[in-house]
């Protein structure tokens, strides 16, 4: 099936230069696993940081060159919508979660979905070809290790989470033998941009670092909870009520 | 107190004398004053040695209404009675609900309450939602949003929401996937149309937020980092520059950003509104849970370590015991510089730190390197012969005995329990 992989314009939290983001190394290595040549899709400026992505095992990047301040979502959709129409369509399309060293509200793949109409699915830890055709079997991360195994019908964003396999190891032969095409941004689509509406009274200044909460530990029962020599069959049931009394684990009914 | 309260004032008045001069002339003899008001007199010491906590020589106060809900009878009866009133008891001290009839306007807080018990996130969540309902004038009402609530059966996670500080509770269909529980909030959203609305920066509630914040076309200010009545900050270009402004709608919160509610419980009355069900998305053609296991959970993401220290000898008993505990094993430096157990299962400050709620610790004298690797859990459990260890004094349940003779008994009741 074959794969785009969006690829954002990631900074170095440090030197400010661009980069690949991990979260989106590892979705070339989920997309490499389903296609034989994942294409890599970036719009903005410059392609110092996505070309890393060849070297991380896509086949192809698609740039579409685009003043960095310009919202990307627009021309990405326009790009997307035309690529969908024509012959080899992409049926999955994977992003990160968020950018790094912009806004970095996490929403641009679910203003994708909403402009070209596709499902989106957020924190993929793994992913597969269903056994029908044209669906797509995807492992969220959730809490506590649990995953939630949905199949979806294709086309449908997905979205990677860090806990998917790491990416593959970067090879420089590889990046320079990728193929890397400009496009002039043609069409655009979607909404318009609601951070452009946000309030008057917001100001951006430099960070401050604040604490966290400490997490605070302790007796949560109430005065100490001693039992000295207590016979072995005491002692568990006295852990067990402990535990369950606190909502730890539940065994009974299990 | 059985006492009536004096008033004072009211007593002068008695006493006074109808005379035609200016001065006001008191009959001192006059004995027979009642009191005005039927209050009874307060017993500040018997107030106080209610709310003493503990036994311990250093003497700790809770003073907050919480305590005296939870000070038993039993406690207050044991307060010392002082010479010449007799003891009885005081008010049952149940604090009063807080009770907010035609809220000004509504803040949601999107909840998991996962299994019907509030994590430590969303009480967070409340307190925040509490802190913006009483922002300015007051009068908000902050509204609890779960799927997990089920007015008939869930009691309990009414009681605890009514702690945490929400004034209303609204369910969402627990649909088993978020893009069917978006459909339920927007619907929501437009029926009540809240000022601000919290969701958890985790998980589905993160993504909750953003398939809302698209289908309402409203900006999401993601992750806030400080919340105050006025302004809202989070971080942005990798946490180099930040933005402030008035809270806006959408809000996601991280952890342990915001200060959970803490004073008199508030009502947590259902609210019925008739949702149509909603049809999830038509794309998603299956949806299936699988269970975490917790044996092959890093230490850093599970919730509930079993850990083995020098005084364990049985590694056999101790890894049965983590199965069937449903826990993730762990070791203390000691186990695996003796290869007892691998290095990836070490705890402390050299290992491990942990963000589990429960701590079983078998055999672990609790060395301070240790300790700080479980500064952070909530409930800890120790089991060892010494009694003077620093694991039993740090532990909510300690318990003196020989690991080697508690494992099996765990692991039999277990079986019991489970049959
Ligand atoms: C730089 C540095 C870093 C370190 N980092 C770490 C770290 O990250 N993590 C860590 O764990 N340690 C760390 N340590 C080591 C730490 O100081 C302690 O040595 C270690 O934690 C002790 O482990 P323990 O409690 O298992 O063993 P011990 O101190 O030997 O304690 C054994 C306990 O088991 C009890 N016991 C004995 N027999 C039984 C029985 N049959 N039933 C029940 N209880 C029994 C004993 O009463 C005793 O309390 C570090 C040390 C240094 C110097």
């Amino acid at each position: 099936m074959k794969t785009i992989v969006l690829l954002s314009d990631a900074r170095n939290p440090v030197s400010g230069r661009q980069q690949l983001s991990r979260l989106e190394a590892q979705a070339i290595g989920l997309a490499a696993g389903l296609c034989e040549k994942p294409r890599g899709l970036h719009a903005g400026s410059g392609e110092d940081g996505v070309s890393a992505g060849l070297g991380h095992g896509l086949a192809g990047l698609d740039i579409i060159d685009l003043p960095a301040t310009d919202d990307p979502l627009p021309a990405l959709a326009g790009f997307i919508a035309k690529a969908m129409g024509g012959a080899g369509a992409p049926e999955l399309i994977l992003c990160g979660r968020r950018g790094e060293g912009g806004e970095e509200t996490g929403l641009v793949p679910y203003r994708l979905a909403e402009t070209l109409g596709l499902p989106i699915l957020a924190d993929a830890v793994a992913i597969r070809a269903g056994e029908i055709a044209g669906t797509l079997v995807v492992d969220q991360a959730m809490a506590k290790g649990a995953r939630r195994r949905v199949t979806i019908k294709l086309p449908a964003i997905v979205t990677v989470h860090s806990l998917a396999p790491p990416p593959m190891p970067f090879a420089f032969g590889r990046m320079r033998r990728g193929e890397i095409r400009h496009h002039e941004p043609l069409e655009r689509l979607g909404l318009p941009d609601t951070a452009a509406r946000s309030d008057a009274s917001a100001e951006e200044r430099p960070h401050r670092a604040r604490p966290k909460l400490m997490r605070q530990s302790g007796t949560a029962s109430g005065g100490p909870n001693l039992h000295v020599g207590p016979e072995p069959d005491e002692a568990a049931r006295l852990i067990l009520d402990y535990l369950e009394a606190n909502g730890i684990r539940r065994y009974g009914s299990s | 107190m059985s006492r009536l309260r004096k008033d004072p004032r009211a007593e002068r008045q008695e006493r006074q004398v109808a005379a035609a001069g200016r001065r006001p002339r008191i009959d001192v003899g006059h004995r027979e004053a009642k009191a005005a008001s039927g209050r009874l007199r307060r017993d500040p010491w018997r107030e106080w040695s209610a709310s003493l906590v503990g036994e311990s020589r250093r003497k700790r106060y809770d003073r907050s209404q919480r305590q005296m809900e939870h000070g038993n009878s039993a406690r207050l009866t044991r307060a010392r009675a002082r010479d010449g009133v007799e003891a009885t008891e005081i008010s049952p001290g149940q604090p009063a609900v807080r009770v907010i009839d035609e809220p000004a306007f509504l803040v949601f807080a999107v909840i998991t309450a996962a299994g019907g018990r509030l994590s430590r996130l969303d009480r967070q969540l409340l307190g925040a939602a509490r802190l913006l309902a009483d922002a300015g004038d007051g009068g908000g009402a902050a509204v609890a949003i779960t799927a997990a609530f089920d007015p008939v059966t869930a009691k309990d996670l009414a009681r605890s929401l009514g702690e945490a500080g929400a004034d209303r509770v609204l369910s969402v269909p627990g649909d088993i996937h978020p893009s069917g529980t978006a459909a339920a909030l927007r619907h929501h959203v437009e029926a009540f149309a809240p000022r601000h609305m919290l969701f958890a920066e985790d998980g589905d509630s993160a993504d909750l937020a953003r398939r809302l914040a698209v289908s309402l076309n409203e900006p999401l200010f993601a992750g806030v980092e400080h919340l105050t009545p006025r302004s809202a900050v989070r971080a942005l270009r990798n946490g180099t520059r930040e933005v402030a402004l008035a809270p806006p709608l959408l809000m996601t919160l991280g952890e342990d950003r915001m200060k959970p509610y803490e004073s008199g419980p508030c009502e947590a009355r259902p609210l019925d509104i008739e949702v149509g069900p909603f049809g999830g998305d038509p794309a998603i053609l299956s949806v299936e849970i699988i269970p975490g296991d917790p044996a092959s959970l890093a230490l850093s993401e599970t919730d509930f370590v079993v850990s083995a220290g020098n005084g364990v000898s049985d590694f056999a008993a101790f890894g049965d015991l983590a199965a069937v505990l449903k826990a993730t094993p762990g070791a203390s430096r000691v186990v695996c510089d003796a290869g007892l157990m691998p290095r990836a299962a070490q705890v402390g400050a050299s290992g491990t730190v942990l963000a589990a709620d429960c701590y079983l610790a078998l055999g672990i004298s609790g060395a301070p390197q240790h300790l700080q690797g479980i500064a952070g859990c909530e409930h800890v459990i120790a089991v060892n012969t010494d009694l003077h260890a620093a694991m039993i004094e740090r532990a909510g349940l300690a318990i003196v005995q020989d690991a080697q003779l508690v494992m099996p008994a765990l692991v039999k009741l277990l079986a019991e329990r489970q049959a």
